[in-house]
C-alpha cells in the first residue's frame, strides 16, 4: 500500500528537521505510541497499540532512520510484529521543502506491508486505517512542530 | 378377506419405499437441537489445543521461545515439529503422494500454517497460551501468482523436494512445478485445430474458494495408555480410510483404533483429507495420556484446511462454421498450494478432469494439467462436486457460450446441435470415458419450453435495443448451462485411495420382530442416508423403512467404506444396500419355500413378502419370515438373516442436467437480480424426490455463492483478504434466489436400482449458468469473457471497461 501527500508547518526548514530527529516529539506524534526510546541516533524501539476494525493489538520494533540529507530528507523505517495479530514493517521518504523562512512544507511518499490476523479480518479496513494514521502522525507533528516554535521551545 | 385387510396401496405406502418423500427422520433430532456433534464430546479430562500460525506466507522459523506460555496457567505443553520428529511425524503423507509438514519445520509455506501446537486444561488457556509463544521469522519473497510460478528466478518453495525431478505422478519440470497429467491424442487434435473452420482461444479461470461448512473440521483423540487404544471423534467424512491412515502413520495396530464420526454439520469435502489438527490432537493424547480436543474456528477454516477450484484453463474448440465441434485443447494450470494434498482417488492427479468434453460429440480432445506450488494454504477438494468436475463443466460450459458467440449462434442451439445422442450411449469420450446413459436433447428441450427459452431471447434484443437508445441502464442475461457429471468414484480397475479401491459397503441385519439394522461404509454430512438408505432396503425387502435403522460412521460397527464425497454414496453404497438387500431376499425367499410347503421357483414377490403364483391367498409377510429366520429355518440353513455386501461398481455415473438462469443486471452499480433460475436434474432413479429437491437447492445456492462472490483471495504478500464472513461471501435467505426445480429420469444401466447421484449435480452446473447469465448480458456491449466471481464490483467494473459507463 502506498500513499503521499504534504503537510505545512509554520517553522524553519532547521526546526522542522531537528523535530524529526527528537523521539520525544515523534513519540508525541505516532499514533498510540506508548514508548519510544532511542538507542543510536539513528535507531530506536518503539511499542505501538495499532488498532485495525475488530483487531487491536500491541505492537514492539525497532524504527530507523537512514538516507540522512540534512536538514532536506530521510527516510524513516519501522518493522513491528503484534504476536498472533500479525506484523507491519513500512517507511515514509520524508522531504522538506521551504517555501518561506518560517513555512515548510513537509512531503511524505509512505508504504506500508501488514500481514498476520489483521490484514486477514482488517483487509478492507486496512487501507483506510493506513491513510487516517498516516495524516494522524503528518497533522500532529505539524501542529507540535509550529506550536514549539511559537512559544519558543 | 375383510374389510380391514390392506389394499396393495395401502401395503405399498406403509412401505415408505423408493420414490416417497419421506420425512428425513435425522430431522427429529436435527431440529430440536439433540444432534451429536463432535464439540458435544465432552469426556472427563479432556484438554483443548489450539495452533500458533504463521502470519507470513513464506518465511523462514528462526527460533520458537515457549518459555513465556508454559507460564501461563492452565497450559500444559507446546508441541513444535521438533517434538513431532520424535515420534517421526513432523511430515505426513498427503493422498496426493506428496508430504505436508504438520507443524512447520524451518520455514512456513503458507500464511496460517500451523506452526505450533499449545496444549492447555480449557481453550481460553490455549489461547491466552498462543499469545505468549513468540516465533522468530525472516520473511522470504511469497509466490503468489500461479503464472509465474514456474519462472526461472521464481523462489524455490519447496526445499525439501531439492534435487527430486520425479514426483508421484511423473516427472517435474521446476522447482515449484509437482506434476504434469495429459490425456488424448494431440496429433489428431492439433491436427483438427489446423483443418478447422473457426478456433477460439480464451483463459477461463476458475477462481480459488472453500467448501466453507457451518461445522469447522474437529476431533477428540482419546489415547487409553493401559489398552494401547486410540479413539478419535472426528469430523471425517471419511472414517475408515482414517483409521487407516492413522494406524500406517502412527504405526498402531489398526483393531486398536476406533474412529467415529458422529453427526456432520456439512462437509462439501472439506473434511475428506486429514489436517496437522487431527495429528497433534492425537500425540497430545498419547503424550499427556488424556483426551484431546481440537475445534478450528472460521478464520482457521476458511484459510487453513482444504480450499477447492483455483484451475486456470486455456481452452480452445475447433468447430465448422455450421458449429459442429471437431476437436477440443485444453491446458490446464492447477494451483495446489504449498503442499499438494488434493483429495482425488491416488491416480487422478487432476481428478476426473478428463469430463472436460462435457455432453458433447467431440471427435477427439487433448488436455493437459500442469500442477504448481503457491505460497498459499494446500487442498483442492472437491467442494460438492466429484474430483475436478466442476471445474471441468465450468470450462466446457464457459467455452460453448464462448463459441456460439463467435459463430452468432444461440447457445442453446450449439448445445443441441452437439449433444451426445441417445443411440451412441454407451458412449466412449475422446478422452477415455465410457458415459452410461443420457438423453440430453429432450432434457434440453423440456427445459427450454418450461422457461419460453424463445420469447427471453426477444424480450433480451429488445431491451439491448433500449439500453443502445438510453431508455434503460439494466441488460439482461440468458444463462444455459448443460452438464454431465462423472460420480460414483468408483471401479477398482481405475479407482483407489492410497491403494484401497473405492467400493463401499453395507451389512443389514433383519431382527426377529421384522425391523432390522442397516450399517453402511458412507457417511452422511447432512444428506439424509437414515431416511434414504431404509427406503432402499424398504422396496427392496419389503420390511417398512420406519423399521430399519441405519448407521454410519462407526469404524468398529460398520463395514470398511470409503465414505461419503463427490456423489458417491447412492452410487456406490446404495447399490451395496440393495445388494446386501437382495441376499436377504434369496434366503428369505428359501425359507417362505420351505414355510408355505412350494418350491422356490413357485413363489413371486409382492410388495412386502412372497406369494404363490396363481394362489394369491398363499402368502408370507416379509415379517413372518424375520421370525422363522430365527426358529424354523430349512434342515440344514443357518438361521438368522444377515447379509453383507460389498460393492465394486462396474462404470461411473453420469447425472445431468439442463439449467437456465435469467439475471438483469444495472450496469451503473453493478447489482444483479436473478429474476428466474430453473433447474431440471436427471440422476436416473429417484428415491425419495423431497430430499432430491433439497440437494438441489442447497447446491444451487452453493453455485450461487461461487458464481458472485465467494472467493479465497490473497493479495501480493500472502495475506487472505477473505479470512471471514465478513469478506467471505455466505448467502443467507436475504440473498439467495428462488429456485425452480424438474427432472427427468435415464436410470444408469449397471447400477442395481438405476440410481446415479445428484448430491453435487446443481453447484457443478450452476456454477457455469449463472457465469453465462453475466457473460450473456454483457456480451453485446464487446466482451467475450469475464472472469467470476461475478460480484457488484466486478460487474460495475465489467460494465466501465466495456464503456457503458462514464
Amino acid at each position: 500500500m502506498q500513499m503521499n501527500d504534504s503537510q505545512r508547518i509554520p517553522a524553519s526548514k532547521q526546526e522542522v528537521w531537528a523535530a524529526l530527529n527528537d523521539p520525544e516529539i515523534l513519540k508525541q506524534c505516532i499514533p498510540g505510541c506508548q514508548s519510544l526510546d532511542m538507542s543510536s541516533p539513528t535507531e530506536m524501539t518503539a511499542t505501538v497499540v495499532f488498532k485495525v476494525g475488530p483487531v487491536k493489538a500491541t505492537f514492539g520494533g525497532k524504527v530507523t532512520l537512514s538516507d540522512l540529507d540534512p536538514p532536506n530528507s530521510y527516510r524513516i523505517s519501522g518493522e513491528g510484529s503484534g504476536g498472533v495479530a500479525g506484523f507491519a514493517k513500512g517507511g515514509a521518504l520524508v522531504r522538506l521543502e521551504s517555501e518561506a523562512p518560517d513555512i515548510t512544507v513537509l512531503h511524505y511518499d509512505v508504504d506500508a506491508q501488514i500481514g498476520g490476523k489483521l490484514a486477514q479480518l482488517g483487509a478492507r479496513l486496512i487501507d483506510s486505517t493506513a491513510r487516517k494514521l498516516a495524516a494522524e502522525f503528518f497533522k500532529s507533528f505539524g501542529e507540535v512542530v509550529g506550536k514549539n516554535v511559537a512559544a519558543g521551545v | 378377506m375383510n374389510d380391514m385387510t390392506p389394499t396393495r396401496e395401502q401395503r405399498e405406502a406403509k412401505l415408505e419405499g423408493m420414490g416417497c418423500k419421506r420425512k428425513r427422520v435425522e430431522d427429529i433430532r436435527f431440529t430440536q437441537g439433540k444432534g451429536n456433534y463432535v464439540d458435544d464430546v465432552k469426556l472427563p479430562g479432556m484438554l483443548h489445543g489450539d495452533f500458533v500460525r504463521s502470519p507470513h506466507a513464506h518465511a523462514r522459523v528462526k527460533k520458537i521461545d515457549d518459555t513465556e506460555a508454559l507460564k501461563v496457567p492452565g497450559v500444559l505443553a507446546v508441541i513444535t515439529a521438533e517434538t513431532l520428529k520424535t515420534v517421526n511425524l513432523a511430515w505426513m503423507p498427503t493422498l496426493a503422494g506428496d508430504v505436508q509438514m504438520v507443524l512447520a519445520d524451518g520455514k512456513v509455506l503458507f500464511q496460517n500454517q500451523e506452526v505450533a501446537f499449545v496444549v492447555a486444561t480449557d481453550r481460553y488457556a490455549a489461547d491466552d497460551g498462543i499469545n505468549k509463544v513468540v516465533v522468530e521469522y525472516e520473511p522470504l519473497p511469497p509466490l503468489i501468482d500461479p503464472f509465474k510460478a514456474m519462472d526461472k528466478d521464481a523462489p524455490v518453495l519447496r526445499e525439501d523436494l531439492a534435487g527430486k525431478t520425479t514426483g508421484a505422478h511423473g516427472p517435474r519440470k521446476h522447482h515449484n512445478h509437482i506434476f504434469e497429467w495429459t490425456v488424448g491424442d494431440k496429433d489428431l487434435t492439433d491436427a483438427a485445430f489446423r483443418k478447422a473452420e473457426v478456433t477460439f482461444k480464451e483463459m477461463i479461470s476458475y477462481h480459488r474458494t472453500h467448501p466453507s461448512p457451518l461445522e469447522t473440521c474437529q476431533c477428540v483423540c482419546s489415547f487409553d495408555k493401559i489398552r494401547g487404544e486410540l479413539t478419535i471423534w472426528g469430523t471425517f467424512q471419511a472414517p475408515h480410510v482414517i483409521r487407516t491412515v492413522v494406524a500406517l502413520i502412527a504405526k498402531l495396530p489398526e483393531q486398536k483404533i476406533h474412529v467415529i464420526s458422529p453427526d456432520i454439520g456439512g462437509g462439501f469435502g472439506n473434511k475428506v483429507g486429514a489436517y496437522p489438527g487431527y495429528i497433534c490432537a492425537a500425540v497430545a493424547s498419547i503424550v499427556t495420556g488424556k483426551p484431546v480436543k481440537w475445534v478450528e474456528d472460521r478464520i482457521e477454516n476458511l484459510t487453513a484446511t482444504s480450499f477447492a477450484r483455483d484451475y486456470h484453463m486455456t481452452t480452445e474448440i475447433a468447430s465448422t462454421k455450421e458449429g459442429k465441434v471437431t476437436g477440443l485443447r485444453v491446458h490446464v494450470l492447477a494451483d495446489h498450494g504449498a503442499f499438494d494434498a488434493c483429495a482425488d482417488p491416488s491416480k487422478w492427479p487432476a481428478g476426473f478432469f478428463n469430463i472436460v468434453t462435457g455432453s458433447y460429440d467431440f471427435p477427439t480432445a487433448h488436455l493437459s494439467v500442469d500442477g504448481i506450488y503457491t505460497n498459499k494454504a494446500p487442498g483442492g477438494v472437491a467442494y460438492r462436486c466429484s474430483f475436478r468436475v466442476t471445474e471441468a463443466a465450468y470450462c466446457i460450459e464457459r467455452a460453448m457460450d464462448i463459441l456460439a458467440q463467435k459463430l452468432g449462434m444461440d447457445p442453446a442451439e450449439l448445445r443441441l446441435k452437439n449433444f451426445i445422442k441417445p443411440e451412441q450411449f454407451p458412449y466412449h469420450s475422446a478422452l477415455g470415458w465410457e458415459y452410461d446413459s443420457g438423453d440430453y436433447a429432450t432434457a434440453m428441450k423440456k427445459a427450454m419450453e418450461t422457461v419460453k427459452y424463445s420469447e427471453l431471447r426477444k424480450e433480451q434484443s429488445a431491451l439491448r435495443e433500449a439500453f443502445k437508445r438510453g431508455e434503460t441502464r439494466e441488460i439482461m442475461g440468458v444463462g444455459v448451462s448443460f452438464f454431465t457429471e462423472i460420480v460414483g468414484a468408483g471401479p477398482s480397475k481405475n479407482c483407489d485411495i492410497l491403494g484401497i479401491a473405492m467400493f463401499d459397503s453395507c451389512e443389514i441385519r433383519l431382527h426377529p420382530t421384522g425391523a432390522g439394522i442397516a450399517r453402511v461404509g458412507s457417511k452422511s454430512q447432512g444428506q439424509g442416508h437414515e431416511t434414504t438408505w431404509a427406503q432402499i432396503i424398504a422396496t427392496e425387502i419389503g420390511i417398512p423403512a420406519d423399521d430399519i435403522m441405519v448407521e454410519e460412521g462407526n469404524t468398529d460397527t460398520a463395514p470398511y467404506g470409503l465414505g461419503t464425497y463427490g456423489s458417491r454414496s447412492t452410487p456406490v453404497a446404495g447399490a451395496a444396500i440393495a445388494m446386501a438387500a437382495r441376499k436377504i431376499k434369496a434366503k428369505a425367499q428359501m425359507i417362505a419355500a420351505y414355510k408355505l410347503e412350494v418350491h422356490e421357483d413357485d413363489l413371486e414377490w409382492d410388495i412386502d413378502g412372497f406369494r404363490v403364483k396363481g394362489l394369491p391367498e398363499k402368502t408370507m409377510s416379509m415379517k413372518d419370515i424375520c421370525w422363522a429366520a430365527y426358529n424354523s429355518v430349512p434342515p440344514g440353513m443357518e438361521p438368522g438373516l444377515e447379509a453383507v455386501s460389498y460393492y465394486d461398481p462396474p462404470n461411473m455415473t453420469y447425472p445431468f442436467g439442463a439449467y437456465i438462469c435469467v439475471m438483469n443486471i444495472d450496469v451503473d452499480t453493478g447489482v444483479y437480480k436473478v429474476r428466474r433460475f430453473y433447474a431440471l436434474d436427471d440422476c436416473g432413479t429417484r428415491i425419495n424426490p423431497m430430499i432430491i429437491e433439497g440437494q438441489v437447492h442447497g447446491g444451487l445456492t452453493e453455485a450461487f455463492a461461487i458464481a458472485m462472490g465467494q472467493e479465497i483471495r490473497y493479495d501480493a504478500d500472502g495475506n487472505v483478504v477473505t479470512g471471514s464472513f465478513m469478506d467471505f461471501f455466505m448467502p443467507t435467505a436475504v440473498e439467495t434466489p428462488h429456485w425452480e426445480t424438474d427432472f427427468t429420469v435415464t436410470p444408469s444401466p449397471h447400477h442395481p436400482i438405476g440410481a446415479k447421484g445428484v448430491g453435487e449435480s446443481p453447484n457443478v452446473g450452476g456454477v457455469p449458468a449463472f457465469s453465462n447469465a453475466v457473460n450473456d448480458a454483457f456480451s453485446f456491449l464487446g466482451s467475450t469473457h469475464i472472469q467470476m466471481p461475478h460480484d457488484y464490483w466486478r460487474n460495475w467494473k465489467a460494465a466501465k471497461d466495456l464503456g457503458a459507463v462514464a
